[in-house]
């Protein structure tokens, strides 16, 4: 079945105020795509025009290549996971589950085996009787999970889902969600400002920003070649270095950074000489100490101002000028001589940075 | 509670306020009520009897109103009538209590309570009887309908109990429609998004989402909606006939025109009780606790 979402042109005006600027997105059949981006972004005035609480200002929403507009949401073949989940308090847990079903007419028998089913699906067995304020957080998402699929939709809209749970609990979650989406092989659309959580389900995620779809690709993509200076800094933690364009050659760009003298990245998008621009560098591809000089063909000396141990990685706060750069290090490159106020030799490979001029497509 | 009276305004005050309370509740409230409770089941006597070997206590004025058809007939309709008005009323404040918690913009909503409450700023007498100048047989409303072509000769509002009906809507409808709007107010609007994104109609999601949530608001707005109906005494006494005399009328007349003070007494008490009654009955039926209400 082709459970595909086209967002054909869509615009969402309210008022004079452009929720979402005119895109044009496929979402393919039995895809997990995320849109990613800060609240108030409009990710979620795009679900709802997915879902139909909202009609687009222009443009449709094309499911499976059915266009849309006028479809009531209670006839959309979509079905929604709420921030808050809105289970029904008064209702029994099968109760929930069956509620769509029962919308549809379905025989009280026929009901009782799709939830008995998809109790079992999310690993619940036996709750049905149970009353929705006995449940756990981690068991009411389940829930909503099974009522969301009971319906059989084409198309799970997830609406932030997980950000109520504590941090062991999201993780577990991710796998379990991906685990149903293969499982069902249903077209997934998620709601997210954690990156963390858009990056390690999704096929494909939509970057958005003011409105604005930024960037749609795959989570490896989006990590190393942001299209944008918001996706740059958005997505996954990143060194901006300001300077000014002194050489393009081919895709190579040099920029003059006060205080580091020329560094040299990938240039992304259209670059010219004397522009204003930011250099863009991961803090886990800054190397330190003796692996900066050994493959770097960028090197400087920083200060470092502050050093945080986070487990299995350390994070180096350091300063050159009055630029800080960020330096992330495994746990096992930790050596002694690495304490804050020691000078500290610093390097990374010019490809691994990226090039992004300033003020485009903020 | 003393104490916390006392740490906000001296001990003096704390005392002052807590008299004034004691006195309303006890001389203005209680004691007039077990005056009434006492007087019903004394016999009526002249005044220099009272106290006399006549003066016992019975159960007869109570018997009274079972061995009159009549009387039992009107407090049977009265009972009837006060159901019909307060599922009138519900019938009406539902949709608007809905569309001001969950459909108009703040501003919107906030004008429409403001039209509701301005007419409450007017006493209820004028107000009754503003609602006898609409119905009257040659008033406005007959003239529009008859203008309008959906009667081709007046309608008699006035007699029967149309005319009561109608004015007791108008008259209670607030106290429906708040209880019902708060109620609905505090109910997640994803709540009614989740239902209609598994496919239920609007229909559907009233009664099984919105409706089962506003209950307790329902029920509180229903019995009081009840017992002002019930205990109505300006509205069927100016909009009703003799035809649709209403049980308050008769407590009124063995009060004022028949002297009755025991009789009177004994004819509220039985009102009241089964009013009680009956609301225990309708929240039992309908599974509203107490501490629903309350909530």
């Amino acid at each position: 079945m082709d459970s595909s979402v086209h967002l054909d042109n869509v615009v969402m005006n309210f008022g004079d105020f452009t929720a979402v600027q005119k895109t044009d997105l496929k979402i393919e059949s039995g895809e997990f795509f995320s849109f990613l981006g800060p609240s108030g972004c409009g990710k979620t005035t795009i679900l709802n025009m997915i879902s139909g609480f909202l009609d687009p200002s222009e443009g449709d929403v094309r499911i499976g290549g059915k266009a849309m507009r006028g479809v009531p949401a209670n006839k959309r073949p979509t079905s929604m996971i709420f921030q808050n989940l809105a289970l029904f308090p008064l209702m029994t847990v099968a109760e929930n589950i069956e509620f769509g079903l029962e919308v549809r007419g379905v025989s009280k028998a026929e009901r009782k085996k799709t939830s008995d089913r998809l109790l079992e699906l999310v690993a619940l067995d036996g709750s049905g009787t149970k009353q929705v304020s006995e449940l756990s957080g981690g068991q009411k998402q389940r829930i909503a999970i099974a009522r969301a699929l009971a319906v059989e939709p084409q198309v799970l809209l997830l609406d932030e889902p997980l950000s109520a749970l504590d941090l062991k609990l999201r993780q577990h979650m991710r796998t379990e969600l991906k685990e149903i989406q293969r499982k069902t092989g249903i077209t997934f659309i998620y709601i997210t400002h954690d990156q963390g959580e858009a990056l390690t389900m999704s096929d494909r995620v939509g970057v958005m920003s003011a409105g604005k779809l930024q960037q749609v690709a795959d989570p490896i993509t989006l990590y190393r070649e942001p299209k944008t200076e918001f996706v740059a800094s958005f997505v996954g933690e990143n060194n901006a270095i300001a300077g000014s364009v002194e050489g393009v050659e081919g895709n190579n760009v040099t920029v003059n950074c006060a205080g580091l003298g020329l560094l040299t990245g990938r240039g992304i998008g259209a670059i010219t000489k004397g522009q204003q621009a930011n250099l863009f560098i991961r803090p886990e591809l800054i190397r330190v100490g003796q692996a900066a000089d050994a493959g770097c063909d960028v090197r400087f000396e920083a200060n470092i101002t502050e050093i945080n141990f986070e487990g299995s990685y350390l994070t180096l706060n350091t300063q050159i000028g009055a630029q800080n750069i960020a330096v992330q290090i495994g746990a096992e490159q930790y050596t002694a001589d690495l304490v804050a106020g020691a000078k500290v030799k610093l390097g990374f490979i010019s490809q691994d940075a990226v090039v992004i001029a300033r003020g485009e497509n903020v | 509670m003393f104490s916390q009276l006392k740490a906000r305004f001296g001990g003096g005050m704390a005392l002052g306020i807590l008299a004034m309370i004691a006195l309303w509740l006890l001389v203005l409230v209680i004691l007039p009520q077990f005056l009434m409770v006492d007087y019903s089941f004394r016999p009526n006597l002249l005044p220099k009897e009272v106290g006399g070997p006549k003066d016992t206590y019975s159960l007869i004025n109570y018997e009274t109103l079972f061995g009159n058809q009549i009387h039992l007939a009107i407090f049977a309709k009265t009972i009837w009538s006060s159901v019909l008005v307060t599922l009138l009323t519900l019938l009406v404040s539902y949709p608007l209590a809905f569309y001001l918690a969950k459909v108009a913009t703040p501003r919107q909503a906030a004008l429409c309570i403001l039209l509701l409450i301005i007419p409450f700023w007017i006493n209820e007498i004028l107000r009754t009887f503003s609602w006898y100048i609409i119905l009257a047989y040659k008033g406005p409303l007959n003239a529009l309908l008859l203008a309008l072509g959906f009667i081709d000769r007046p309608i008699r509002f006035l007699s029967g109990d149309t005319g009561v009906m109608i004015g007791m809507v108008y008259a209670y409808i607030l106290f429906m429609i708040f209880p019902i709007y708060n109620a609905i107010e505090s109910l997640d609007m994803n709540q009614i998004k989740a239902a209609r994104n598994l496919g239920a109609g609007w229909i559907r999601t009233h009664y099984r989402v919105i409706i089962p949530h506003a209950k307790p608001g329902i029920a509180t707005g229903c019995i009081m909606t009840f017992m002002l109906a019930a205990g109505s005494y300006a509205v069927p006494a100016l909009l009703g006939s003799p035809g649709s005399r209403w049980f308050t009328q008769i407590i009124y007349n063995w009060f004022f025109e028949g002297g009755n003070w025991n009789q009177g007494a004994a004819y509220a008490f039985l009102l009241l009780i089964i009013c009680i009654g009956f609301i225990a009955l309708v929240m039992r039926v309908f599974k509203v606790g107490l501490g629903d209400i309350a909530r």
